[in-house]
């Protein structure tokens, strides 16, 4: 089943590929259209819209799933039931394609509650209760997303079809367009975690690793950002456009912040992914779309990468994701030390690795361009952010002393697992440029003063060091005392904006439900109907049973007696 | 055959049986107050024998119970007769001899507040008895009632009949009992009835003692006294399923037969603005199936026993019983076919 699906995918991959080179070079588009049923004045219309970025993002989805299955065939080799795992994954992908696809909002619906959907099964793979909470958490922030989607379909029904490409010129400054707008980018903002929904995310990692490597890091999250690529022309000039440039800056800075607290290896590359995430959607928000889409392209890469190498390390540790446990592991797994090495200087953005074509090119354009004060400092306050933790995570992990046990074994030769990390190497390597050669067809124009210029590496190179002095601290060392716990908590804990999302909606509610249950199902509603009023009839049915039980005589007494007051009662 | 089952198989008694509904005929046929008495006291004097025998304590104790009763019944209907005989010229029905005269026919049917004789004689019968006690016994009262009724009293004595046949019953073990209660309960509706049209009342008595005469063939042939007996484990389904629908047939539940008459006549009720009654008819129906719920419930889910010798002659008699399951199951169905 795994080879099968590898195979499949990566036959699809190439058919991509070369149609989309095809495509870019000849500036095609096909627009698809299949008329399913038409009836009197109504016409169901399936549509298919295959240009340039579609096809490039599907050979990507399929490339990375292609290797994620066949990384996960060892991987996940002791689990029974592995076929369910895989076609679960199969079925994420088809709705990520029918997703990229579809140039109407039906069929991004299918695609978008798919991907919520699948990815919820997914979370839930391991059936334990963190992943049940887990599962809860992603999808029902994902619900938010699909509740967006369908109240914009139902606004779009005014303008009369759901293709919602042809609206963008004619209606721009319509009262509608201005709603569907809103809900299209909070729809964007749950399904990639952006601040009030970013607490899914790190939740998430309760998913097994090579699903994390698929969903997390490339697919489902970009899900969001993709469809805000889509609708960039209607939403650019918006004033909501502005809400989600700083919403995203601020998720870029706090996650940034919330990796340098965590020590879990999973959760700092989820909160580098939302980092990332936080990249991508404020460089949309700027105005450069394309930007977006290339960083969406090579960030997925070297996160798969990064993921597929943590799944690798936490097998060697036997099942520890916790990097204190780790050290000093170049040494022993070169193979595996290199691809996340790369990865991982990829992430930085250092020099002609494949992360830096995208990282520093949108940093350049966030310094040509002029923008205000804050958006400036957050921006590179984050790229340093983002060195300092990736160093702090090389450090704890590669260079230290190993930590775990006296006795170990480091294997490094499963070949399925590193072939699989190979090819995303290799990706990693090159697809930054490979992307900026086909998608650019002219560099944009940057001209900056020297100091501005340099201001990447400068941020770099303070992020890297304080990133080695961090991880060089003992167990009494400043951030550790008590005297900063309630700032370091407040940074650790993304700010306690998940409490939002899981303690705050569940706790009032939950504790009044209890009062409400003791004091009134169990307690006050059974004395005045079911067991009261049966108490107050059975003492009735005994009481009469007195008067039952007698003599012949008294009840002929009685009649007697009934005669006499029933005459005087109607007589009078 | 089954008016040799009545007579308890005694074929002499079988003389008494055609008195009895002789003198139904005369009571409600004649063309004076005078007649009806006459019916009255025949129809007492015939039913002393069928009920009484000497080798049985129990039974002669019961029969001169019934003796007492009805006979002062009848003497104070007698009375009643003759008091507006001489003093009422003109047939005004909501007067105060007319209270007096019903007074003494409820007694005669053992309805509330003369009801206590009731209960006490039914337990001392067999089952025919008790059937042609519950169902025969009523209808020259109920019929003579329908003459001369005063509106205000019957309502007065309906809503105590359907009280006390409601918490009468929810103490009583015996099956006996338990059906002497729902028949107090039930004279309340078929005294309403009376007052709506005496078509209706036929109609409900009818179905009434169709349902009646079901239970109380299943009893007998069962020869079931009382509740702890219902629940023998090795029943045949048929039967327990049988009793059950018979039961809930009885209270009132909507698809069976039995809630076709409560049907109507609460239709009557809310249709003629009666709300408080109506509240009344309703809440004491609810207690009634109650019980029966109780019953059921118990005897189908819980294992009590299981006998180690049965014997239920019910081979021959299996025909009866699904044709009576089926009766209270589809009547109500089948009835609106008939009328359209």
């Amino acid at each position: 089943m795994c080879f099968n699906s590898f195979f499949f995918l990566f036959f699809f991959m190439l058919i991509n590929f070369f149609f989309f080179v095809y495509f870019i070079m000849n500036g095609l588009s096909v627009f698809f259209e299949w008329e399913i049923i038409s009836f009197n004045s109504m016409s169901i219309v399936m549509s298919i819209l295959l240009d340039w970025m579609s096809l490039l993002f599907m050979m990507f989805v399929s490339l990375i799933s292609s290797v994620v299955i066949f990384y996960s065939k060892s991987y996940m080799n002791s689990e029974l039931n592995l076929n369910r795992l895989i076609i679960l994954v199969l079925m994420f992908v088809f709705s990520m394609v029918l997703l990229i696809i579809s140039p109407n909002l039906i069929s991004i619906l299918l695609g978008w509650d798919g991907l919520g959907l699948i990815s919820y099964c997914l979370v839930i793979y391991y059936q334990n209760l963190k992943s049940y909470n887990a599962g809860m958490l992603t999808a029902l922030s994902n619900r938010i997303g699909d509740v967006m989607i369908l109240m914009v379909i139902c606004w779009i029904m005014n303008y009369g079809s759901w293709n919602y490409i042809f609206y963008f010129d004619f209606m721009k400054n319509d009262y509608v367009m201005f709603i569907i707008s809103f809900m299209i980018i909070i729809a964007a903002m749950t399904k990639s975690a952006q601040i009030p929904f970013s607490s899914w995310l790190p939740a998430a990692m309760a998913a097994p690793t090579p699903v994390s490597a698929l969903v997390h890091s490339s697919t489902l999250v970009t899900a969001g950002v993709y469809l805000l690529i889509r609708f960039n022309y209607l939403l650019i000039d918006m004033f909501f456009f502005k809400v989600l440039l700083f919403l995203s800056i601020l998720t870029m800075f706090m996650s940034g912040i919330s990796a340098n607290y965590e020590f879990d290896l999973k959760k700092i590359i989820a909160l580098s992914t939302l980092s990332q995430l936080g990249l991508m959607m404020s460089i949309l928000s700027l105005g450069f779309p394309d930007i977006a889409f290339f960083h969406l392209l090579t960030h997925a890469m070297f996160k798969a990468l990064l993921f597929m190498c943590a799944g690798v390390i936490i097998h060697m540790m036997n099942d520890i994701q916790d990097i204190r446990y780790m050290g000093g592991l170049s040494l022993y797994i070169p193979l595996t030390s290199l691809c996340l090495n790369i990865s991982n200087l990829s992430l930085c953005g250092i020099p002609f690795l494949s992360g830096f074509y995208s990282k520093d090119l949108i940093l350049e354009m966030v310094s040509f361009n002029s923008f205000n004060l804050m958006v400036f400092i957050l921006f590179y306050l984050s790229t340093g952010l983002t060195v300092f933790y990736t160093f702090r995570l090389i450090m704890y992990v590669m260079i230290s002393d190993f930590n775990l046990m006296m006795i170990y074994n480091l294997y490094d030769e499963d070949y399925i697992m590193l072939n699989s990390m190979f090819v995303l190497l290799f990706m990693s390597l090159l697809s930054g440029s490979f992307l900026s050669w086909f998608i650019f067809f002219y560099p944009y124009m940057i001209y900056l003063p020297f100091n501005l210029k340099l201001m990447v590496i400068y941020v770099s190179i303070l992020g890297s060091i304080l990133g080695f002095m961090v991880s060089n601290m003992g167990i009494y060392s400043l951030n550790k005392l008590l005297l900063s716990y309630n700032l370091s908590s407040f940074l650790c804990l993304m700010w306690f904006m998940p409490n939002l999302s899981t303690y705050g909606l569940s706790y009032i509610y939950l504790n009044f439900s209890q009062i409400l249950f003791k004091n009134i199902d169990m307690g006050w509603s059974e004395i005045y109907s079911g067991k009261g009023i049966f108490n107050i009839l059975k003492n009735y049915s005994v009481f009469y049973n007195i008067y039952q039980m007698n003599n012949f005589k008294i009840y002929l007494f009685s009649f007697i007696l009934w005669f006499m007051i029933l005459f005087i009662f109607f007589f009078i | 055959m089954f008016f040799f089952i009545l007579t308890n198989n005694n074929s002499n008694k079988m003389f008494f049986l055609f008195i009895l509904f002789f003198s139904t005929l005369i009571s409600i046929s004649s063309n004076s107050w005078f007649g009806c008495w006459i019916g009255l006291e025949i129809n007492l004097l015939s039913f002393i024998p069928l009920i009484s025998n000497s080798k049985n304590l129990l039974s002669v104790e019961t029969s001169l119970k019934y003796f007492l009763t009805q006979s002062l019944a009848s003497i104070n209907f007698l009375f009643m007769i003759l008091i507006k005989f001489s003093l009422l010229k003109n047939f005004d029905m909501n007067n105060i001899i007319s209270i007096m005269m019903n007074s003494s026919l409820l007694m005669k049917m053992g309805s509330a507040p003369f009801h206590f004789w009731f209960p006490n004689i039914v337990e001392g019968l067999s089952w025919m008895n008790n059937f042609m006690l519950m169902t025969w016994q009523k209808i020259s009262p109920m019929i003579l009632l329908s003459y001369y009724f005063n509106k205000n009293f019957l309502i007065f004595m309906i809503i105590m009949n359907l009280i006390i046949g409601s918490l009468g019953g929810l103490n009583q073990t015996s099956l006996r009992k338990l059906l002497a209660f729902s028949s107090i309960n039930n004279l309340g509706w078929m005294i309403f009835s009376i007052m709506i049209s005496e078509n209706l009342w036929l109609f409900y008595f009818l179905i009434y003692s169709m349902m009646i005469f079901m239970m109380i063939s299943l009893f007998f042939l069962m020869n079931m006294y009382f509740m702890n007996q219902l629940f023998i484990n090795n029943m045949n389904f048929f039967i327990k399923m049988n009793l059950l629908i018979n039961f809930l047939s009885l209270g009132g539940l909507p698809p069976f037969m039995g809630f076709m008459p409560k049907w109507i006549i609460i239709n009557f009720l809310l249709i003629n603005k009666f709300y408080f009654l109506t509240f009344i008819f309703m809440m004491t129906s609810l207690i009634i199936i109650y019980y029966y719920i109780r019953i059921i419930y118990s005897s189908f889910m819980f294992n009590y026993f299981k006998m180690k010798w049965m014997n239920l002659f019910m081979k021959n008699n299996m025909f009866l019983i699904n044709l009576s399951s089926f009766i209270s199951i589809s009547s109500m169905i089948l009835s609106t076919f008939i009328f359209m």
